[in-house]
């Protein structure tokens, strides 16, 4: 940033505990399930217990009878509301998810009935009492189901399974494929996974005494997106809806969705006039969250005898269950690999065909790097086969490969800001020299040991362009903050992100008091609320410190300017010679004379007779920050070392090393946390 | 409806349950003990773990009225000192956490581990901690955060 000090920074780069810690490790965090309101109604949904099914009747007598003061509600009570996801591409077949199933269901897990009662243990109880009678359908289980000829299309009026399918290419493939010496073929199946945070999801809304203003809570990463979602579709003005996420236990991009239960749960609170709460079970989020992955690849290399990498076809197939997913849509996951499989490598040819394929199952969404793991899995297996074949040492095979030039624009036009990977392949290599020599020593004995590698690099920071090629209801990417001091020149940071455990307290803390000279504990970071925070499009994609981190670094920026013009003229010195740190304002050369930033943010609401001529009064600025159109790229090198005994196939992991370049850390303690974590 | 009675982080409270109520549910709600969470709710995750009559024991496992005239810490009296406990310490200056949904219930979980341990291998903090998931750490920080806090304890 252009107005930062040229002076050694004090707390970016910092190794300093989190600012949040001591609240949560004594068990002072307040989760969604902690908050309980008067008169509030639990909520209980009664899910299909089958695959694929017609329903044929909804009964609950004996519901009315055993519990008289439970309410239930079904898909014909709820009208029309539903999770309307779709990526607008050629060909694309549109898919509604009803919020309570209506006619059919089609996966396990889909809500059915809504019962709701004010104890949370007896609404247990009468959901039991609901009675739904299905009329099974066959299922599609599976891709080659789904895709075979002849199976009926889940949803009426499309022409098959396939919610879209596309083909990005870039450069000469035929010619790639001519000059080849050899091809690699290969076919990589990645399995479904679910992303599983600790603290399940959960929602509660409620209306205010005036029946105007709806507010939900909801252990959500994106609390305007959710706001504006209820908005759109239950026509309810935005400014009249307040979304507040309270601390998150976990998300993974699990949290990153609207789901069927948070406009669920609007409407209920609208409909009873009561708040209702909604805390999903362990074995509802694993059957009918959201899950990950299941993806088949098959991806061709045409090479030649050096192990030069020519071109790359690849056929991309995931499996994304019955739904498409609000906002990032169906079309995510194989997407995202069919975009990010050239990785660091320079090809001079490239065709990747992606689909999407509806199955019986519970919707595919974001999950912790969403189509990039099995990209990268994909990518580097490959690279490791072509090795292989042609006699060649894997780390050669990579070098061979590597673009080393930067900025560099790739072969479907992304350009590549500065990477490392020639660097961190051959300070892996260093690494790694024992490892590999024991790996060569055991060759022939019964317990081998294994190295395995593999680089990649990691689009993140999208600007607004990178989001309109994807042409789904993620329209942009831009972060956002508000920075405010108050008369004691203590701090607020406000932003629309989400923290459930990346430590923004702390680091935006660090990046601001970086700005203010102040300390990071003199500011509080506030995040997850839509009524304090700017808009901001949430939590997800490794986007926080770059974007939202650089919007507080900039807002505060617009503050040390004021600060430094108010000091200036009190000092009667030129703006440049002043610095903040330490909590005061003091010239570089003559660092005794100082004046207190806490009198200088004082005059600056109280005593404004002290301000500089024309100079607004108040110490606020907001700042919107969106990434390059391209985004930012990051890199790292994850190598394993194995122990694996031949005859009973025993494994056992000997070492982990990581190489990682991510410009400039904020926190080493919060970056090399999250890299162990993932 | 059973009477019983509670002893809560040395608050005894005299109270009627009824007898499928959870142990979890009735220091939450009765107690106000939110550090309590429920992670699974079927003793998978140890999120829940809290000490009953002065052992680790899962409060979504018990019913409350199993517990009458127990004594109960929860992970708001674990200090004793009204600071932190040097577990809780040891997560902050390790990194022991990032979310912190499950830190109470590995904090409940370890506590006397660390208490009774001397030079605990890596393979027996992973035991000692088998019963707890954590999702975010990787657990890495968490072994680390019982050594510095078995170091600590020798040290004072």
């Amino acid at each position: 940033m252009s107005n930062r000090p040229p002076e050694q920074p004090r707390y970016i780069g910092a190794r300093i505990t989190r600012l949040e810690d001591p609240r949560l490790v004594q068990g002072q965090g307040r989760y969604i399930d902690d908050l309980v309101l008067p008169g509030m109604l639990h909520l209980r949904l009664v899910r299909s217990e089958l695959a694929h099914a017609a329903i044929r009747s909804i009964d609950t007598s004996s519901l009315k009878e055993l519990f008289p003061a439970a309410l239930a509600f079904t898909g014909g009570d709820v009208g029309d509301l539903a999770i309307r996801a779709h990526a607008d591409m050629p060909g694309a077949q549109r898919c509604v998810q009803p919020v309570l199933a209506r006619e059919r269901v089609r996966f396990v897990g889909e809500p059915v009935v809504a019962v709701l009662m004010e104890d949370a243990y007896a609404v247990e109880d009468a959901a039991e009492a609901v009675f739904v009678d299905y009329d099974p359908l066959p299922v599609l289980a599976d891709v080659d189901t789904a895709l075979a000829a002849g199976a009926k299309p889940l949803f009426d009026g499309w022409r098959d399974n396939i919610f879209v399918q596309q083909t990005r290419a870039g450069g000469d493939i035929k010619a790639a494929q001519a000059n080849a010496a050899r091809i690699v073929r290969r076919t990589y199946r990645n399995q479904r996974q679910a992303g599983v945070p600790m603290e399940t999801r959960g929602v509660i809304a409620a209306l205010d005494p005036t029946g105007r203003i709806l507010t939900i809570w909801s252990s959500t990463q994106i609390p305007h997106l959710l706001r504006t979602y209820i908005a759109e579709e239950m026509a309810w003005p935005e400014n009249m809806i307040n979304v507040i996420a309270p601390e998150v236990g976990g998300g993974f991009g699990v949290k990153g969705h609207v789901f069927a239960e948070e406009v669920l749960c609007a409407w209920l609170a609208v409909q009873t006039r009561k708040p209702v709460k909604w805390i999903e079970d362990r074995r509802e989020h694993l059957i009918a969250s959201i899950h990950a992955r299941e993806h088949v690849h098959t991806v061709e290399a045409y090479v030649a005898d050096d192990g030069k990498v020519l071109g790359l076809k690849a056929d991309i197939t995931v499996d994304v269950g019955a739904y498409s997913v609000w906002p990032f849509t169906a079309g995510s996951d194989p997407g995202m690999v069919a975009k990010v499989l050239p990785g660091p490598y320079e090809l001079e040819g490239y065709e990747a065909t992606y689909r999407a394929v509806a199955t019986n199952k519970c919707p595919i969404g974001t999950y912790r790097g969403v189509g990039r793991p099995a990209a990268v899995f994909s990518q580097e297996r490959l690279m490791d086969e072509i090795a292989t074949e042609l006699g060649l040492d894997p780390f050669a095979v990579r070098e061979r490969n590597l673009i080393r030039k930067f900025p560099y624009i790739n072969v479907l036009g992304y350009t590549y800001d500065e990477g490392s990977y020639a660097q961190s392949l051959s300070k892996m290599r260093e690494l790694l020299a024992p490892d590999i020599e024991a790996a060569r020593r055991s060759r022939r004995s019964d317990v081998r040991t294994g190295v395995g590698i593999a680089l990649f690099l990691e689009q993140t920071a999208h600007g607004t362009p990178d989001f309109i090629k994807r042409r789904s209801p993620i329209e942009t990417g831009y972060e956002s903050a508000k920075v405010e001091m108050h008369p004691d020149g203590r701090v607020t940071v406000d932003t629309g992100l989400q923290c459930h455990g990346q430590g923004y307290e702390t680091t935006f803390a660090q990046l601001v008091a970086e700005q203010l000279g102040v300390a990071p504990e003199d500011i509080v970071v506030r995040h997850g609320n839509t009524t304090t925070s700017p808009y901001s499009v949430g939590t997800w994609g490794s986007r926080g410190i770059v974007l939202g981190g650089g919007a507080a670094h900039r807002a505060a920026g617009l503050i040390r300017e004021k600060l430094i013009a108010i000091a200036a003229q009190h000092m009667q010195a030129q703006a440049g010679a002043i610095e903040l740190a330490d909590r005061c304002a003091h010239l570089k050369q003559d660092p005794d004379r100082n004046i207190p930033i806490a009198g200088l943010a004082r005059w600056a609401h109280r005593n404004v007779e002290n301000l500089p001529a024309g100079m607004e009064p108040g110490l606020v600025a907001t700042s919107f920050v969106d990434g390059p159109a391209d985004g930012s790229y990051s890199n790292a090198l994850h190598a394993a070392v194995v122990e694996i005994d031949v005859r009973t196939c025993a494994l056992k992991l000997k070492r982990f090393v990581v190489v990682e370049d991510c410009g400039t850390i904020v926190n080493p303690l919060v970056v090399d946390g999250q890299v162990r974590g993932g | 409806m059973i009477e019983i009675t509670l002893t809560v982080n040395g608050i005894t409270k005299r109270l009627k349950v009824e007898p499928r109520r959870l142990l979890a549910d009735v220091l939450r709600h009765e107690f106000g003990c939110y550090g309590v969470h429920f992670g699974c709710s079927h003793g998978a995750c140890g999120c829940c773990t809290v000490h009953v009559a002065g052992e680790a024991r899962l409060s979504c496992l018990a019913f409350a009225c199993q517990c009458d005239g127990m004594e109960i810490v929860t992970i708001e009296g674990v200090s004793k000192s009204g600071g932190l406990h040097p577990l809780q310490q040891a997560f902050i200056d390790e990194h022991g956490l990032q979310c912190g949904y499950c830190t109470p219930g590995f904090i409940m979980a370890l506590t006397r581990f660390v208490d009774r341990s001397e030079a605990p291998t890596d393979a027996e903090i992973r035991e000692a901690m088998s019963g707890n998931i954590c999702r975010c750490t990787g657990y890495h920080s968490i072994v680390a955060a019982v050594r510095r806090a078995i170091a600590a304890r020798q040290e004072r």
